[in-house]
């Protein structure tokens, strides 16, 4: 226990943010262990690991489902600050979800200063066309104007679940990659510099 | 051995002890005896541990704190690993935290206020190594450092207190030279410190001095005061304070009492402030139930349900007493609304929901099947009952008004070509059936969707184990209600007495004729039912139903067929129209069209199964059936042939064959405008005959084309039907003919006193041969070549016989001959058989040699001469006449 586990595969931490009910937990659940659950019952804060190939590769994907709900905001910025990409979840039946996700990607942005963070737009609940009050224009439109890819899923019937969580994965491994090679080439980057200013005495 | 258990989710990942923590992953047991541990940060959870599946474990954390790992030991895995993890905390009131319970603001200020001090937020502000944390964004992973210092704590004050945590959670990325620098600071605090005591006594001395003095002094006084008082000083002091004390309160009653006053108005306002929705809710109930707009009132009391639900304070429980009341009003009146039919399904499907939302105590699902059930069959006798008495009233023919009615309603014209006489309105029971085909098709599928809605779950109800079959039930007694009714309607024989149709056998006539139109109508309900997908319990009980229509609406056609064939007599107007083969009247192809029409409609209507309908014909009852119909269907044609051909109406048929007694000259004027006997005779046998070659591969034809099965038996009996009644036929004609013309040959042979012994010399054949030969036989040869060509050797050759044997007769009554009457007599039955001799049989060529037998030998060549001779001269003056006897095809 007290020994250091030796983990030689990469561990990607995914954050599921949106508004409550617009269907993330489904989301994981269906990634997770391929079930859909009807019945509702609101996140506080879960938490999920799963091994996957990506592209050849083992590699570690940590799932934290985050609380929809509004009485959950103050926690979410510690949340935030540990993940390392984003799955913004609104519901294609629910325009106030769609709304609110500008304020998660502020947010975001906020926490982790940084305006590439890996994201992606997901419009969930894709199996209800009829209730459908976001159209795809509409959020393609929005995800454009923020230079993030947006993909329409149903975690009722799977469709597109495994692609965002693989894309996000993949965007992730490849900012990682990139990281690595600015840190170990160019010394130190820019926030340590600024570090120096600030010691006092 | 299994797998060993790998937990990989958590949910949620943290909490208080005793949260319930839903823990998933894979080979988790693979029942629940096989789960024998589970630990949740180190502490033992397998009591509350509730196992789901091989996947799924719920349970509830135990009193450990901090990040942990979930432990799940199963039987047949083993101890098993966690990717994830649970932290534990323990959690504490405090302004900012949302709690459902009232917390006492008054008493945890003071709490805070003693414990703030210590709390480590205060300590944190400030870094000792005096470094800023502001830019320290990225953090170090929280478990990372559990790992590296495991039993340890970054916490300045903790007792095990580790440096290198403490460095790499606040400082991980600062660089050396700044931790350098941090360092010195410290150090120089620290010094600072030290040095700081040192040198402030130095530079102090005197006063210290000074100061030690002044506490000897002091103490020496205050000991020889007591020694000379005697008295604790502190009591007087004691007292000054407690009278001071309540010098301030007096002082500060007033005001102390004014402010708690205001306190605990500002505290009821703000509880009315942070709990305003709960008090405004009854309000918003109502008004939202006046909007109609029950999600939100469900919505609200859920969530003052959870806030408020378990509450102590008196408040609270009083308003949530009235927002229960609003509740179970809007309960009631939801509950009465399930009872209203007008709404629509999906209307009603809402309410249910918003009643199961509503947490009811009662089952709105079963009550909404119940009622809709019963509303079903409330309409389905209602319209029963309805036709019944407007029936009824048009029976007694008061009711013109609502004759018209229905008139002007239904003026749709019923199919069929059966319908020529048919009554210019409706039946009743017609009526009745389009209704109720109509109720059912409309409401039925209601009831079905919102029990398969019901049972499917879609309601969230829990569902009694007997319910299904009680919906079963219930489906089954709707669809055989309506079954008995339409049967009632169409199909009385199939019901019990009472059940009936009443007044039944004054509608039955103009009910048939509407059969297949309710056939329609019956199908189209049918359809709708198997588009349901209903269990096919239901199905069989309704295409029970639609079979026995199907049987009976082809029994009635071709019983009103056979009927219309029965009458087919009447309209024979023995016009005769020749073809190659001879000649028939239009009665055979009249009866043709009438069984291709008939059998046209049965195919359309009845035979073509149409979706989930067996093939009528598999039936072997239906089968027999419908070979008893097509029998009877042919032997009416016979019978109507029968009685055509074998009635006698015109009563004398006294036919007299001989010119030379003219007694027949009446009747022969009678015949001028109409068919004689014989002709009508001839006219049927040759339908028949035309009906039996022609008609019937006609018909097996058409039957085959229409998909009936092979009606060979039918057929078979009624062609046998057919030539029985063809030899009746013809025997009655070689009768009708032959005895008039046997009969007239005596006498004719006889006129004018004729004696075989006192004869002239022969020059001719007599007159009576004559007759027999021209007259009759080429008359009767004419008639048959007329109208049946085929049967003039049959016929003839019958004759021939007769007059042969009656000849041989007359021949041995003759007592003497002359040599003269012997050569006549010769000449004259040599004649007839010469020219009938194509015709002859063996008994009539018998009979003739018998004749000529009777006669005595000539034994004079000369006058054996003379016989050739006269008979040559016969042949050769009457050889165009005698030519249609040459050939006796």
């Amino acid at each position: 226990m007290a020994k250091k586990p030796v983990s030689p595969e990469a561990l990607h931490k995914v954050i599921m943010v949106g508004s409550g009910g617009v269907g993330k937990s489904a989301l994981t659940l269906q990634f997770m262990y391929d079930e859909f659950v009807e019945n509702y019952e609101p996140t506080k804060a879960d938490s999920y690991r799963k091994e996957v190939v990506l592209d050849g590769e083992e590699v570690q994907i940590d799932i934290l489902d985050t609380a929809g709900q509004e009485d959950y905001a103050a926690i979410r910025d510690n949340y935030f600050r540990s993940g390392e990409g984003f799955l913004c979840v609104f519901s294609i039946t629910e325009d106030e979800s769609f709304q609110a996700i500008q304020e998660f990607r502020e947010q975001i942005l906020r926490v982790k200063n940084d305006e590439n963070i890996p994201f992606l737009l997901v419009g969930n609940k894709g199996d209800l066309q009829d209730r459908r009050k976001v159209s795809y224009a509409e959020a393609q439109g929005r995800a454009q104007q923020w230079g993030v890819p947006y993909v329409e899923t149903s975690a009722k019937t799977r469709e597109n679940v495994d692609k965002v969580f693989f894309d996000l994965t993949r965007e992730i491994r490849s900012r990682k990659m990139e990281d690595t090679k600015t840190s170990n080439g160019g010394g130190k980057d820019k926030s340590k510099r600024k570090k120096l200013k600030c010691i006092i005495l | 051995m299994a797998p060993a258990p790998v937990v990989n989710g958590i949910s949620p990942k943290e909490g208080p002890p005793g949260t319930r923590v839903t823990i998933r992953g894979q080979h988790l047991g693979k029942t629940p005896n096989d789960l024998i541990g589970l630990t949740i940060c180190g502490s033992d959870c397998l009591l509350s541990a509730e196992w789901k599946s091989p996947n799924k474990v719920i349970a509830r954390s135990g009193p450990g704190k901090g990040r942990g790992e979930i432990i799940v030991v199963t039987g047949s895995g083993g101890i098993g690993t966690s990717l994830v993890q649970f932290r534990g905390y323990h959690e504490t009131i405090g302004p900012l935290k949302e709690s459902a319970v009232w917390v006492e603001e008054a008493s945890l200020n003071t709490l805070t206020w003693g414990h703030r001090s210590l709390s480590p937020s205060s300590y944190q502000l400030e870094d000792p190594l005096g470094l800023s944390v502001e830019e320290n964004e990225k953090k170090f992973p929280e478990e990372d450092l559990h790992e590296l210092f495991p039993e340890c704590s970054g916490d300045l004050s903790s007792e095990n207190f580790e440096p290198g945590w403490f460095l790499l959670e606040h400082h991980h990325a600062t660089s050396f030279d700044d931790l350098r620098v941090g360092l010195s600071f410290l150090r120089r605090k620290v010094e600072g410190q030290k040095e700081g005591q040192i040198s402030f006594l130095k530079s102090n001395i005197g006063s210290v001095m000074e100061q030690l003095d002044t506490l000897f002094i002091l103490k020496e006084k205050f000991e020889a005061d007591l020694k000379a008082r005697d008295i604790d000083p502190t009591i007087k002091v004691e007292k000054a304070i407690e009278e001071s004390i309540s010098e301030a309160e007096k002082l500060f009653h007033d005001v102390l009492a004014r402010r708690e006053k205001a306190d605990a108005t500002r505290n009821a306002l703000n509880v009315m402030q942070r709990f305003k929705f709960l008090f405004y809710l009854p309000g918003s109930i109502e008004r939202n139930v006046k909007k109609g707009e029950i999600d939100v009132v469900i919505n609200d009391y859920d969530r003052a349900l959870n806030l408020f639900g378990k509450t102590d304070v008196a408040v609270f429980k009083k308003v949530l007493a009235e927002v229960e009341l609003k509740i179970s009003e809007l309960r009631e009146m939801l509950w009465k609304k399930l009872e209203d039919m007008s709404i629509g399904l999906d209307q009603q499907k809402k309410t249910i929901r918003n009643l199961v939302n509503l947490e009811i105590a009662d089952d709105p699902g079963w009550k909404a099947i119940t009622v809709h059930s019963n509303f079903l069959n409330e309409q389905l006798i209602a319209c029963k009952t309805e036709h019944l008495k407007a029936e009824s009233a048009d029976m007694d023919g008061s009711s013109k008004h609502l004759d018209s009615h229905h008139k002007h309603k239904h003026k749709r014209a019923a199919s069929g070509t059966y319908n020529v006489e048919l009554l210019n309105r409706t039946p009743q029971p017609v009526l009745c059936v389009e209704e109720l085909t109509e109720i059912l098709s409309q409401r039925f599928p209601d009831l079905w969707k919102l029990g398969q809605s019901y049972f499917s779950g879609e309601f969230q109800i829990k569902i009694d184990p007997g319910r299904p079959q009680e919906f079963k039930g219930i489906v089954l007694s709707i669809i055989s209600l309506v079954c008995t009714l339409l049967r009632s309607a169409l199909l009385p024989h199939t019901v019990d007495k009472n059940q009936q149709w009443p007044q039944h056998h004054k509608t039955s006539d103009s009910v048939s004729t509407w059969l297949p139109h309710c056939l329609r109508y019956i199908r189209a309900a049918y359809s709708t039912l198997i588009a349901l997908d209903l269990p096919s319990d239901a199905l069989n009980i309704f295409s029970s139903l639609v079979f026995d229509l199907r049987l009976h609406c082809m029994s009635t056609l071709l019983c009103q067929a056979a009927e219309q064939i029965k009458t087919l007599g009447l309209k024979e107007n023995w016009q005769i129209e020749f073809d190659q083969n001879g000649g028939i009247t239009q009665l055979p192809s009249m009866f043709e069209n009438l069984v291709a029409e008939v059998m046209q409609l049965v195919k359309d209507s009845v035979i073509i199964a149409e979706q989930r309908e067996t093939p009528l014909l598999d039936n072997p009852a239906a089968k027999k059936d419908l070979n008893r119909l097509v029998l009877k269907l042919l032997l009416n044609f016979v019978e109507a042939l029968d009685n055509l051909g074998l009635t006698n109406e015109d009563g004398d048929h006294t036919l007299g064959v001989s010119q030379l007694i003219g007694s027949s000259s009446q009747s022969r004027d009678k015949d001028s405008f109409g068919a004689v006997y014989e002709q009508k005779l001839l006219c049927t046998l040759s339908n028949c005959r035309h009906t039996r070659l022609t008609i019937f591969p006609r018909f097996i034809n058409l039957f085959e084309r229409h998909g009936f099965p092979r009606l060979s038996e039918p057929f078979e009996e009624a062609e046998m039907a057919f030539k029985h009644l063809e030899k009746r036929i013809l025997d009655t004609y070689i009768e009708q003919k032959s005895d008039p013309l046997v009969g007239t040959i005596e006498p004719s042979m006889y006129i004018g006193n004729f004696d075989w012994d006192t004869c002239l010399p022969p020059t001719d054949i007599r007159p009576y041969a004559k007759e027999i030969i021209f007259s009759n036989i080429i008359t009767v040869h004419s008639e048959v070549y007329k109208v049946i060509p085929s049967l003039v050797y049959p016929v003839i050759s019958q004759i021939v016989e007769i007059v042969a044997e009656e000849l041989s007769r007359l021949m041995s009554c003759v007592t003497k001959f002359s040599i003269a009457g012997n050569q006549q007599a010769r000449i004259d039955i040599m004649a007839i058989q010469q020219t009938l001799q194509h015709f002859s049989t063996k008994n009539a060529v018998l009979y003739f040699n018998e004749a000529l037998e009777t006669i005595p030998p000539l034994d004079d060549p000369f006058d054996l001469k003379v016989v050739d001779e006269v008979l040559k001269k016969f042949t050769a003056r009457n050889k165009l006449q005698l030519k249609c006897f040459n050939n006796p095809s």
